[in-house]
């Protein structure tokens, strides 16, 4: 017991230590945007993610940091990251959508049904799946445990499997959404997509910083999108920040 | 890429799909020897356990890598085989990336034996190895064994040499089975412009059948190919020199993607060919040769191609990059409309060409109109995507009354066939705008939620203040294993929950078996209290104990109830005339010793505790038999 204690307790303080530092780093940022220094404040925000560390109020300051310093697809980039974190957060999407309507050209934007999804987190959406099925199998149990009580719990159980079923049903178009639909954000001024995964293909259509694309493919440095209007195009990944769906 | 229904190489899955194997063979097999008694058993396989951990075992990991060949064409594949003697690894080892060469895992094969009292074990792992061009291969395996260290076997070498067109004599003499053909419509072509090449692969008039067929190599150096595809109802016969062959013709739909001097090929590929059996002549009797199975490996002369760059002469300003040829019709509606009203601008332009590279001119000149983000759907009308029409739709609002018209309209296109630009121009559409008065202008997406109800949208909203809880980037709940097996118990449980209430209701529905339990129970619990009532000196409670177990456990056994259970039932029972001799003896005497105990009922612990024993067994020996 001791030793388990004396292990931990390490633990424990470099994680206290850890929090503090990206807290101190975290406030030297927001003086740094409060001073006017957008592109300093985003480097600093964006140190901090560097760690590995990551909460939506911190991709929330990078991103407007992001926007103040003139870089759209990456303010936009960072909005979504934090949306996917928090994606009930009020001002992330306020700050979202009036970010990208700044944004020029062509661009994509989510269907109804993936803002609807996108309402809970991927691991929000599992918790309340496997709540609903743990409750559901424990009314199964119940019921083979104590027949007499088949009746009363009758409706109960129906309506937890009805529920389990759409919540599984939703988390799985959620899951689907998420992986494999993944979104491009261009992250350059002016990039332009070649027609084929090499540097001397024909150019296919110009993008502008902040479009977000559908990604279609990836081969070696090239991810393929498709822009709004349906044409198809190669950039490279350092044009680009590849997002999961939402 | 096989292009060929199954169907046609049916006879072939025998010999070349490839299969996993696996191969298990046992040498010898401990046959253990049933005892009677379980203490027995338990130390025999105790004896056996120790036996066989202080057997020698042998631990010479050897690791080899051999292959089939050491020399192929390119289009041929070879079998790669890594052979462990002693410790193997429990999977396939990942083979080291080799440029030009394709690894594919095929199977495994594994052996144990015990020779003279010393275990061994091969296993052997199998790849097929598929070069992507010619030249000199070195194979160098490192494997991990099942200790975790490192082995690496003598690397190997492969040769595999480039595969080339038959010559124009070989053709004409007839003495190539199968040959293949690539031939392109153009030798010059602008960049951007679509065509179809045409793969045509030649088989002999005595070919009976093939299948297999597998392009191995379509290097279509600065073209974006499409899918390759058999022209239907395009096969013919034609004379080649001295034989006749049958043509299947392929489409290799093709763009060029950037201009230059272009090579397309040599295509490669490989096929196997059924050609009449040596045997059959002679034979009349052999009605249903099924042939001689023999594999082709094919290759194309390369066909050089120049990729011309599109005139800067006469190209309209908005020329965003279709090449082809097109057509054009668009719509606008509603005409008549309020400020902020949505009208629908429909722009449907069709042909032939690469409709990917079709797209509107650039609009965000246009004043007085928002303009949303157009939607596109291409409809396809060739199986190649070079034909079919493609229509956008956008939606604009007008933002003042002044607004008279939506504006001329042109899309501009490349024409290969005659060398120039053409601009297709739909007329200005009138349309009559009329002021919203008091009406609202239309939100944004972003100023429907409440955080921005009070901001007048001019800039974002302020940074944070507090960091909040931070996370780490970690995998979603849904791909971490421990999440996943966590939800297995419920399940568990609940299999569980259910096991259990069948082996209830099974229970609660047998009365037998419920009485067959209490009767076991009783007759455990009696033993205790027969050895208590032997230790005590109790001689009387002694045999009415005993008389009663007799009752109950030949009650159950006979089904009948144990109040009429009386020594006579031993001998007039059906179900006892299956009991052995000796537990009928043994039930008889006991029951004697019962009546005699009312009449002379002092005996010493030793006698009770024998007839205790005796009785144990008897009953051991009357609950196997058949009730």
């Amino acid at each position: 017991m001791k030793r388990l204690f004396a292990s931990l307790v390490p633990l424990i303080c470099a994680g206290e230590l850890f929090a503090a530092d990206v807290t101190a780093d975290f406030s030297t940022a927001n003086r740094l945007y409060a001073e006017g220094k957008f592109s300093d404040a985003a480097s600093a925000y964006e140190n901090i993610l560097q760690t590995g560390a990551q909460s939506p109020a911190l991709l929330f300051n990078y991103a407007n940091a992001e926007f103040k310093a003139g870089n759209l697809g990456k303010a936009i980039a960072a909005y979504r990251r934090a949306e996917l974190l928090a994606p009930r957060d009020s001002e992330i999407r306020a700050n979202l959508g009036f970010v990208r309507n700044q944004v020029q050209g062509a661009t994509i934007r989510e269907s109804r049904w993936q803002s609807w999804f996108g309402v809970l987190t991927l691991n929000e959406g599992a918790l309340l799946t496997a709540a609903l099925f743990w409750v559901t199998l424990a009314l199964l149990v119940a019921r083979q445990l104590r027949p007499a009580l088949v009746p009363k719990l009758k409706s109960a159980t129906r309506l937890f499997s009805t529920l389990t079923i759409f919540s599984a049903s939703v988390l799985g178009v959620q899951a689907a959404n998420h992986f494999w639909s993944a979104t491009a954000v261009v992250v350059s001024a002016g990039a332009t997509a070649s027609s084929g995964p090499f540097d001397d293909a024909q150019s296919a259509f110009t993008v502008h910083d902040g479009a977000e694309l559908s990604v279609l493919d990836r081969h070696d440095n090239w991810v393929q999108v498709a822009g709004g209007t349906g044409q198809t195009g190669w950039l490279t990944v350092k044009q680009v920040e590849v997002l999961p769906g939402t | 890429m096989n292009i060929f229904p199954p169907e046609l190489s049916y006879f072939l899955k025998r010999k070349f799909v490839a299969k996993k194997l696996k191969i298990e063979h046992i040498i010898s097999r401990l046959h253990l020897k049933r005892f009677r008694l379980r203490k027995f058993t338990i130390v025999g396989f105790l004896l056996l356990a120790a036996l066989s951990l202080t057997a020698p075992v042998a631990r010479a990991a050897s690791f080899t890598a051999s292959l089939d060949r050491d020399t192929i064409a390119l289009g041929e594949q070879a079998t790669l085989t890594l052979r462990f003697d002693g410790d193997a690894p429990q999977n396939p080892p990942q083979l080291s990336e080799v440029p030009g060469l394709g690894f594919g895992y095929v199977g495994n094969q594994s052996m144990n034996l015990i020779i003279n009292g010393v275990a061994s074990s091969i296993v052997t792992y199998t790849y097929a190895v598929t070069p992507t061009k010619s030249g000199e291969f070195t194979i160098q395996v490192i494997a991990t064994d099942a200790n975790g260290n490192s082995i690496s076997a003598a690397p190997v070498k492969l040769t595999v040499t480039a595969a080339s067109a038959p010559t124009a004599a070989a053709v004409n003499s007839g003495s190539e089975v199968a040959f293949l053909k690539f031939e392109f419509p153009k030798n010059k072509i602008y960049v951007g412009e679509s065509e179809i090449g045409q793969l045509e692969l030649y088989l002999r008039d005595d070919v009976q059948n093939f299948g297999n067929f597998q392009l191995t190599g379509a290097p279509t150096d600065g073209f974006s190919p499409g899918k390759i595809a058999e022209l239907q109802n395009q096969r013919r016969r034609v004379q080649v020199g001295n034989r006749v062959y049958t043509v299947i013709p392929l489409a290799v739909p093709l763009t060029a993607a950037r201009t230059g001097a272009l090579t397309l090929g040599p295509f490669t590929a490989g096929a196997v060919v059924v050609l009449p059996s040596e045997n059959q002549g002679g034979n009349p009797f052999f009605m249903f040769n099924q042939g001689e199975q023999k594999q082709v490996t094919l290759a194309t002369d390369p066909v050089n191609v120049e990729s011309l760059p599109l005139p800067e002469q006469g190209r309209p300003a908005n020329f965003t990059g279709a090449v082809g040829d097109f057509t054009m019709t668009a719509s606008v509606g509603p005409t008549n409309v309020t400020v902020g009203d949505p009208v629908t601008v429909r722009v449907q332009i069709s042909g032939r060409g690469s409709l990917d590279a079709v797209q509107l001119p650039d609009q965000s000149a246009l004043q007085n109109f928002k303009i949303f983000q157009p939607t596109s759907k291409t409809e396809i009308a060739d199986q190649f995507g070079f034909e079919g029409k493609k229509t956008f739709e956008e939606i604009v609002t007008p933002q003042i009354p002044d607004v008279r018209e939506w504006p001329p309209f042109s899309f501009s296109f490349f024409n290969p066939d005659d060398g120039k630009y053409h601009t297709l121009t739909q007329p200005a559409v009138p349309l009559v705008v009329q002021s919203a008065g008091a009406n609202a202008q239309p939100t944004i997406a972003a100023t429907k939620n409440s955080a921005n109800e009070n901001q007048s949208a001019q800039d974002i909203l302020p940074i944070k203040e507090n960091l909040g809880a931070l996370a780490k980037n970690s995998e979603p709940l849904i791909l971490r294993p421990a999440f996943v097996a966590v939800q297995t118990l419920p399940v568990l449980a609940f299999l569980a929950s259910l096991i259990w209430r069948k082996r209830a209701d099974n229970l609660a529905n047998n009365p037998r078996l419920r009485r067959k339990i209490a009767v076991e129970k009783m007759v455990q619990t009696g033993i205790a209290d027969l050895k208590k009532c032997a230790a005590e000196n109790n001689s009387e409670e002694f045999f009415a104990l005993l008389f009663r177990l007799l009752q109950e456990q030949l009650g159950e056994r006979l089904d009948c109830p144990a109040s009429a259970i009386t020594e006579n039932v031993i001998d007039g029972h059906s179900v006892l005339r299956s009991a052995p001799k000796a537990t009928l003896d043994g039930l008889r005497e006991l029951f004697q010793l019962c009546n005699q105990a009312r009449y002379a009922p002092v005996r010493g612990t030793s006698e009770l505790n024998s007839v205790a024993a005796q009785f144990a067994k008897t009953i051991v020996e009357l609950q196997e038999v058949k009730a």
